[in-house]
């Protein structure tokens, strides 16, 4: 009896066991709440609210999903036509935040390089004005920034949301950018300069394809952000013509007759792209983060 | 030269266990990708209408070759399938005419439109309600109707009160949706199970009676009222407080609900104290809107509630309600037993000051609102037979099937009642109203919470009410 | 060998770059790397420094959208409003109270969290991946969770709590003052965690093994290797989750807007939803642009402070 228990002590350590234990609590902390909002999309609307809730669907439907691509006319109606939009609106949504990280790669890479490689006269002031504007919290800009869309008759387009999230996301892919470039060997583009390329073609054949892991995860955090976006979004859109997934899903959410099973699936849907994002580039996202915020 | 270039970098913050070649692939393969929404970005750009003139892209020519106008319309959300049905009933009459209706959220109308007009996305005609109508007038979003075909005809036929609130600085600008008024009703059934006689009076008498039911276990709370952040008002307040007399205003537009007029304090206190000490009103309030009372109310949870009259009709249809026959309606408890009123209020349609099919627009909000070739007023009768909802016609008091049909749902007796004394809110016509009743109910869920007192309430309604003129005063 | 796709003849531009380069060195690194920046700058230029700008002009005017005919120039009687108006006072401690639990409560989860995964164990790939989870859920779709959760009526949480028997009977966790409070706080942590464990995260990994080996040598218990090796070297991240989540927390925005809308009452009416219903709603284009002005400041100060902290610390690099 007692040789088998101290076997068992000597296979599983009390730290192992408070590991896994530890590891349980916090896999459930951030797993359950959506697994949640997943199960309630398979459930009818009566299952959902039933007292107390049951966890598992006891018949499961996707017909939740099935009205999105098929709304019957009376669904239709349902959220401010929320059910008929969602489409569109994750089109839109897909539009905008891959036009941003574009947008984003493209300019933030000139900077990033000048930062990254060139030791030139207040290039520490522009990096710190970069950080500062990062520090404006959007609200603050939101009524001249839509003043200006006013003027400019861009309300209620992709251009207005593609400006406004590239805006905010540039300081942040400079400076993530910045510290990926560093990493790179100063060698490699020397030896392409023997090489008689430009400065243009350097980049493009040599300094740029080696830095993919970093352009890549500054992209996605560019399309994250405009993904997810709401105020401005809120702001700045006001038809389906420009409409993106968050709005929609706030028509959901604020609508007092909208069933939760609707809203539920429309909240998967409005979940699923940066959640596969974030899972196929988990390792990118990390590394980009840990080169752009912590390496001093 | 190849194999130089794709040598690793030396440092590696973090687990980078996949080889830099496969993350080129990727890479590319992403760049790849991302170009091809950016294409379709421009195009998508391309095919949108000016936001600043919504009806010009609307125009387009039907096969027949004769011109189809098409009309935006926006409502809030009552009953959008029924809405849209007899909008079909509008265009099969109307081939030159295309509707495209839009509901909206009811709690977030008014903000909703608003931030459409700012951004010049406003429909071509819409639902306004008598609490904005105002405010919407005087901020330059509604046109007058004076001179439009059969308007003076319509106006003629419809309730004084009515159409005065439908009309600002001596101009008329909307036609009716529907009137009412609001309603207190009682679940017979359950009264009769503890032995409760007769409805109550007072709000006194509803406190016992309340805690008579819960005793018994029929309920958990015997009343509950909608008091969620809304755009529209807190009708069962409102009907609350006038069933008691209060007066918030006096003839100067002079707030005095904090000074020499108690009785909305007192009202509120009674909430609160149902709220928070004696169990009598759902402290869910808060979070609940009208429609969810009125369902938790219908599907038997509730004994006792303030609700639109019309919803008698949904009441006590069994396709409807759990309870349906048993429902009644009383005249709404006051705070010293004598019923002194309720609340009425004036729903419209309207067009809004930038259409550009204003004909078109016109005829849509005359079939819904105003009279048919045969001079009845068909969409208001329709609204009545289908749901019950009141009317602003003088004349539809007197039609047969209406009189049959609200026998079926309602004593007549009490229906007509409860509306001769019904007031409209004493400052509706003011361009601030509906902003200040927004703070209110902030006011009043602070004051329902416990956040603070009642007098802070009124203290504050005060002020709001005068901020809120110095802001809009010429 | 791996074959690198040539690049477009390059162009007139890139030729008067090169040649610009090959000029004076130091020279062209100070005029490339400005025209390096030049993209960069005009959009942040205009998109941010304009808007600033403007703003503040139209904070000093009367200027309700639906009443331009009243528009005229009122100074500063926006801000004097505004300093003595209950409702933004209130909003701005709400604010406040909101940032506090927050920052702490994400501070204390992700460096737990981070500290766990950090641990060899089976699994802790699958954790890694699992902790980005919460991150990638838009605000919206994070309050519309939390809202349906927190449900008085057919809530999971009220679900949960009474099968275990914890509460005899439902509760209306989102019509009392505290609570609702407590719920926002909740759901927005919930969704800001992910992002700050990452950061704590590769500021473990940069550790050098060899400072655990020697404390162990120097038999240092596991709370003394914490006190003594991990904490000073997290400092840094720790400072930058400090900076990003009191950022976070102070402009957060759509998970309030749907899950509490900013009630009971004003409860959770926090800055940036009372300034959106200012104009959004009221209109109210002056008055807007003064609360804008007061938030901007407000964070700019806390930025400076933060900021300084770093450059104490000596590892602000840039």
């Amino acid at each position: 009896m007692t040789a088998r228990v101290q076997t068992w002590h000597e296979r599983v350590s009390w730290k192992s066991i408070a590991l896994y234990a530890c590891s349980f609590v916090v896999a459930c902390y951030l797993l359950a709440p959506f697994l949640w909002l997943v199960l309630t999309s398979f459930m009818t609307e009566a299952e959902a609210r039933s007292v107390p809730p049951h966890w598992i669907p006891e018949r499961p439907t996707a017909s939740n999903y099935a009205a999105f691509v098929n709304p019957s006319p009376e669904l239709r109606m349902v959220g401010s036509r929320a059910i008929e939009e969602t489409p569109r609106a994750l089109l839109n949504s897909a539009v905008v935040s891959l036009s941003t990280a574009l947008v984003n790669l493209f300019i933030a890479t000139f900077a990033a390089y000048s930062f990254a490689r060139l030791n030139f006269r207040g290039g520490r002031l522009l990096l710190m004005a970069y950080l500062a504007s990062r520090m404006v919290p959007g609200i603050a800009i939101i009524i001249p920034f839509y003043i200006l869309m006013r003027k400019l008759q861009l309300l209620d387009t992709y251009l207005a949301l593609i400006l406004s999230y590239s805006t905010f996301t540039l300081p942040f892919t400079i400076w993530m950018l910045k510290d990926y470039f560093r990493t790179i060997p100063r060698d490699l583009e020397d030896a392409a300069r023997v090489d008689r390329c430009g400065w243009f073609g350097m980049m493009w054949r040599v300094f740029l394809p080696i830095s993919a892991p970093g352009l890549i995860a500054a992209a996605v955090f560019a399309f994250m952000f405009s993904w997810n976006e709401f105020l401005f979004a809120l702001f700045l859109t006001s038809t389906i013509q420009s409409k993106t997934i968050p709005i929609v899903v706030a028509n959901f959410a604020t609508d007092l007759d909208v069933q939760f099973t609707f809203m539920a699936a429309a909240g998967v849907l409005a979940v699923i792209p940066p959640l596969a994002l974030a899972l196929v580039f988990q390792r990118l996202i990390v590394q980009g983060l840990a080169a752009g915020s912590v390496k001093g | 030269m190849g194999e130089r270039y794709t040598r690793l970098p030396k440092s590696e913050p973090l687990m980078l266990q996949t080889s830099r070649r496969q993350f080129l692939k990727l890479g590319l393969a992403g760049l790849g990708i991302m170009t091809v929404p950016l294409l379709a970005a421009c195009q998508g750009k391309g095919e949108q209408p000016a936001p600043a003139s919504p009806a010009a892209s609307a125009q387009t020519p039907a096969a027949s070759g004769a011109e189809v106008v098409t009309v935006r319309f926006e409502g809030w959300n009552y009953e959008p399938a029924l809405v849209e049905q007899n909008l079909k009933r509008f265009m099969e009459l109307n081939p030159d005419i295309k509707v495209e209706y839009t509901p909206i959220e009811g709690s977030q109308y008014r903000q909703k439109i608003v931030a459409e007009f700012t951004a010049g996305t406003q429909p071509d005609a819409l639902y306004v309600r008598d609490d904005y109508f105002a405010g919407w007038v005087t901020a330059g979003y509604l046109q007058d109707i004076e001179g439009m075909p059969g308007l003076d005809e319509a106006y003629g036929r419809i309730y004084d009160f009515n159409a005065a609130a439908m009309t600002y600085e001596g101009k008329r600008y909307g036609l009716p949706y529907y009137a009412d008024i609001v309603a207190f009703a009682y679940n017979a059934e359950l009264l009769e199970k503890a032995g409760i006689k007769e409805p109550p009076k007072s709000l006194e008498e509803l406190e016992e009676q309340g805690k008579k039911l819960k005793s018994a276990g029929l309920v958990q709370y015997p009343i509950a009222f909608g008091f969620k952040l809304t755009n529209d008002f807190w009708y069962d307040w409102w009907g609350l407080i006038y069933a008691s007399g209060a007066r918030l205003f006096n003839d100067k537009m002079e707030p005095i609900m904090h000074t020499e007029n108690t009785v909305a304090r007192d009202v509120l206190a009674w909430i609160e104290r149902g709220m928070n000490e004696t169990g009598i009103v759902d402290p869910a309030s808060i979070e609940l809107d009208g429609g969810k009372v009125r369902d938790a109310f219908l599907a038997g949870q509730y004994a006792y509630i303030l609700f639109q009259r019309y919803e008698m009709a949904r009441a006590n249809n069994p396709e409807q309600s759990q309870i349906a026959g048993k429902v009644k309606m009383a005249l709404v408890p006051s705070l010293d037993g004598e019923n002194k009123g309720t609340v009425g209020w004036t729903r419209m349609y309207c067009l809004s000051k930038t259409t550009q099919v204003k004909d078109a627009a016109y005829r849509l909000i005359y079939y819904l609102g105003g009279l048919d070739e045969s001079g009845v007023p068909y969409t208001a009768k329709w609204w009545f037979m289908q749901r019950g909802l009141g009317f602003a016609y003088k004349e539809l008091a007197q039609d047969s099937e209406i009189r049959a049909k609200l026998q079926t749902f309602v004593d007549p007796d009490i229906y007509s009642r409860q509306a001769e004394n019904a007031r409209a809110r004493e400052n509706v016509q003011e361009p601030w109203y509906s902003e200040w009743e927004s703070e209110n109910q902030k006011l009043m869920q602070q004051a329902l919470t416990r956040q603070i007192s009642v007098d802070d309430v009124m203290k504050g309604m005060a002020e709001n009410a005068e901020r809120f003129k110095k802001q809009y005063g010429a | 060998m791996r074959i690198v796709p040539y690049a477009a003849r390059p162009g007139l531009v890139t030729s008067y770059l090169r040649q610009l380069r090959q000029r004076s060195l130091t020279l062209s690194d100070n005029l490339f790397a400005y025209v390096l920046n030049l993209p960069a700058l005009v959009v942040v230029l205009a998109l941010i420094a304009y808007p600033i700008g403007y703003s503040f002009w139209l904070s000093l005017h009367r200027y309700n959208l639906k009443r331009p005919d009243l528009y005229r120039f009122v100074g500063i009687e926006n801000y004097r409003e505004i300093l003595t108006d209950r409702v933004f006072l209130n909003s701005l401690k709400v604010s406040v109270i909101f940032s506090l639990l927050s920052v702490s409560l994400i501070l204390v989860l992700s460096l737990t969290f981070a500290l766990l995964l950090n641990e060899t164990f089976l699994g802790r790939g699958v954790m890694r991946s699992l902790v980005l989870l919460p991150w990638a859920i838009p605000g919206v779709v994070n309050g519309m969770m939390w809202s349906w959760i927190f449900n008085a009526k057919i809530g999971a949480l009220n679900g949960l709590l009474y099968s275990l028997g914890l509460i005899d009977a439902y509760r209306q966790w989102l019509s009392s003052p505290t609570s609702a409070l407590l719920a926002a706080v909740f759901a927005h942590v919930w969704n800001m965690v992910p992002f700050s464990v990452i950061i704590l995260l590769a500021g473990l990994a940069s550790i050098p093994g060899e400072l655990y080996d020697a404390a162990r040598v120097d038999r240092c218990g596991v709370f003394q290797r914490f006190m003594h090796v991990t904490l000073p070297w997290l400092m840094h991240p720790l400072l930058i989750v400090l900076i990003l989540q009191t950022m976070n927390a102070f402009r957060t925005f759509d998970t309030i807007y749907v899950l509490t809308g900013g009630g009971p009452g004003e409860a959770t009416n926090v800055i940036a939803l009372q300034t959106v219903r200012t104009v959004l709603d009221f209109t109210d284009f002056g008055q807007g642009n003064a609360y804008a002005y007061v938030i901007m400041l407000i964070t700019l100060i806390i930025s400076i402070v933060y900021v300084r902290l770093l450059y104490k610390r000596g590892s602000f690099e840039t």
